[in-house]
């Protein structure tokens, strides 16, 4: 029961006072990890827009700019191999162990001697920086001297090749978007409608629910493009491009699990709800509409916007399809780019195409759920 | 089971408002209710009492077919309502209920609650629904909670906003359900009172309670249930101070 009418104020600050040592452990991990992965990143970029002339080890391994076989983005390349290589790089990352390192040995011998909370936080949360610091310069250490580096950099993080594709994986982007956010709505639609089906008393009316939902889950969704393209739309003569086949069966296959996720949330609201509508006079399927359903859909916001994600990069199976150039998708016009270059960096620059899609969703189901648990539930929605 | 001959159709003119005839309910195989027959007339405060278990609760959603019989038949203003073909939506519009639990909807406000059915049962324009809610939170005492969710109101509050809610149709007759049995003691009061001032303006109510004080006071006829059949059956005051039936005696005697 939410309270009525009680005072609200904010609790004490109870975490003590903080001391030198914690302070000074705290600080060191901090400054571990910012070195080791901020200068490191600092050096990387500013070696790849540095536009230096090449050095003769990039030379020497193969990063030239004339000759039979010149890289695109040469300059960029040996910039950030240079970066990585360079003695400044080295007293970055000597500096962040050596910091590193001072934070776990003080952090972890001593926090359980802290004699106040803030003091025990403190000497933890540096000695787990620590270690996070030390784990990363260690690696990298390594791998600024071993053999692999130059390929390494060539592969992934050539950027300026990507230059004459922005365009293409721009669309891609938006094509993803749109096939998501149009699959997730009709998956919702069809979903809602199975959900009310499956949940029905007559059998008739729930066994081709229950049947449609367990093909859809049951077989890959990779199989249900291609075969609704190659064997339903072009096999039977429907006028319909991969695209739009593409879009219907991401509805029906989400419509398949949305299908689930309601159903839980639906038979998840208490049964005298159902019965104070009925007694109201409502018929079951008004009962529905106005008093189960949006609690219903209050409930399973969380489990649904998590199908969306999951549909999100489901979306990159229409590759199978063999669309057309504007109709690529982010990863069909990413794959594309790496399949006239041969350059990975392509795949380097597709995930960060996804997760800036998907990211603010998370965030966004986040958010949501957390004013569920907190709030009212009225003031939703 | 003497469902062999067939009832008399009551006179719907003055004819008892709810008629029960051999009310039998099963669930599973439990026999929960084993034969009823009782009717109630228009005015009337009929109290259900007994020991849990003993059926009052089925009985009562029996009555407008929340729970339906598996044998027998439910009468109300002369119409079989057990009968297939019956508009139960149409019915219940006729009779309220109030549950134990409120079961408020959570999403809705106390006035939404109320106009909701008024506008998509009955058909009545938001305006007048709004009107006609006012007036029955009025008249339960809570016209400034209206646009307070459930969430944000006390166990008594909700549950005057939920009698509030079955009022609004305009009833012939109003079920309660152990309407105080999940509400803190200070809180009974208020709703008790309530329900008196409802018996108080005439309104026909089944009430089954466990409020003795109340079921004496309010009650005009008073049933003792138990194991699913009525042992009993008489004037509240009459029955308090002098129960005929062994279990009634025994069952007073546990609870006064």
């Amino acid at each position: 029961m939410a309270a009525v009418g009680v005072e609200v104020s904010n609790p004490p600050d109870v975490r003590g006072p903080t001391a030198p040592l914690p302070a000074v452990t705290f600080g060191a991990g901090i400054a571990a990890l910012a070195l080791a992965l901020g200068g490191s990143l600092a050096l990387l970029a500013f070696g790849g827009v540095a536009n230096a002339p090449l050095t003769s080890f990039c030379t020497s391994q193969g990063i030239v700019e004339t000759g039979p076989i010149p890289i695109t983005g040469a300059r960029s390349i040996c910039g950030i191999a240079e970066g990585l290589r360079s003695g400044t790089e080295l007293m970055v990352l000597v500096a962040g162990l050596a910091l590193g390192v001072f934070a776990v040995g003080t952090g972890f011998t001593m926090y359980s001697r802290m004699d106040t909370k803030r003091r025990r936080n403190e000497m933890l949360a540096g000695g787990v920086l620590g270690v996070q610091a030390v784990l990363l310069a260690s690696f990298l250490l390594w791998f600024r001297q071993s053999g692999t580096l130059m390929i390494f950099v060539k592969n992934f993080l050539d950027f300026p090749i990507i230059s004459g594709w922005w365009g293409t994986l721009l669309v891609g982007m938006k094509n993803t978007a749109m096939l998501a956010f149009g699959g997730e709505f009709g998956g919702i639609v069809i979903g809602l409608i199975l959900a009310l089906f499956t949940i029905s008393k007559q059998r008739t009316v729930r066994a081709p629910a229950r049947a449609y939902i367990n093909f859809f889950r049951g077989t890959p969704l990779v199989w249900q493009l291609a075969f609704g393209y190659l064997g339903l739309a072009t096999g039977l003569g429907l006028n319909l491009s991969p695209y739009a086949t593409a879009l219907i069966v991401f509805a029906l296959n989400t419509g398949a699990y949305a299908a689930e996720v309601f159903r839980a949330g639906i038979q998840s609201i208490e049964r005298g709800q159902l019965e104070a509508a009925r007694g109201l006079g409502m018929s079951y399927l008004q009962s529905m509409r106005y008093a189960i359903v949006p609690q219903a859909i209050r409930r399973v916001i969380p489990p649904l916007m998590n199908e969306f994600v999951i549909l999100i990069k489901d979306t990159s199976l229409v590759i199978v399809l063999g669309l057309t150039h504007s109709q690529w998708d982010l990863m069909t016009a990413g794959y594309n780019g790496y399949l006239n270059t041969y350059f990975a960096s392509f795949f380097v620059i597709t995930a960060i195409g996804y997760l800036a899609i998907s990211l603010p969703l998370i965030r966004l189901v986040n958010s949501i759920e957390k004013r569920l648990r907190s709030g009212l539930v009225g003031v939703t929605a | 089971m003497s469902a062999t001959v067939p009832f008399r159709i009551p006179d719907q003119e003055n004819g008892p408002l709810i008629h029960l005839e051999g009310i039998h309910k099963w669930f599973g195989n439990l026999h929960v209710l084993r034969g009823i027959d009782t009717q109630l007339n228009t005015g009337e405060v009929l109290v259900l009492i007994g020991p849990s278990g003993s059926g009052k609760s089925t009985l009562l959603r029996c009555t407008n077919l929340l729970e339906e019989p598996t044998l027998g038949h439910v009468w109300f203003e002369g119409k079989d309502i057990t009968d297939i073909r019956t508009d139960l939506n149409d019915v219940r519009t006729h009779i309220g209920i109030v549950f134990q639990a409120f079961n408020l909807f959570p999403h809705k406000t106390a006035i939404q609650n109320i106009t909701v059915a008024l506008e998509k049962v009955l058909g009545i324009k938001p305006n007048e629904a709004r009107d006609r809610a006012m007036e029955q939170l009025t008249r339960v005492g809570l016209p400034e909670k209206a646009d307070a969710y459930p969430g944000q109101l006390s166990g008594g509050q909700q549950q005057r906003v939920a009698i509030a809610r079955a009022l609004a149709m305009r009833p012939k007759l109003m079920l309660f359900d152990e309407v105080t049995s999940a509400l803190d003691p200070e809180l009974v009061g208020e709703v008790l009172q309530v329900m008196r001032d409802l018996a108080q303006e005439g309104m026909t109510m089944m009430v089954v309670t466990h409020e003795m004080g109340f079921a004496r006071e309010v009650g005009s006829r008073m049933l003792f249930m138990s194991d699913g059949v009525i042992m009993e059956e008489g004037d509240p005051r009459e029955m308090f101070q002098n129960p005929q039936n062994e279990r009634t005696k025994k069952f007073l005697s546990q609870i006064l």
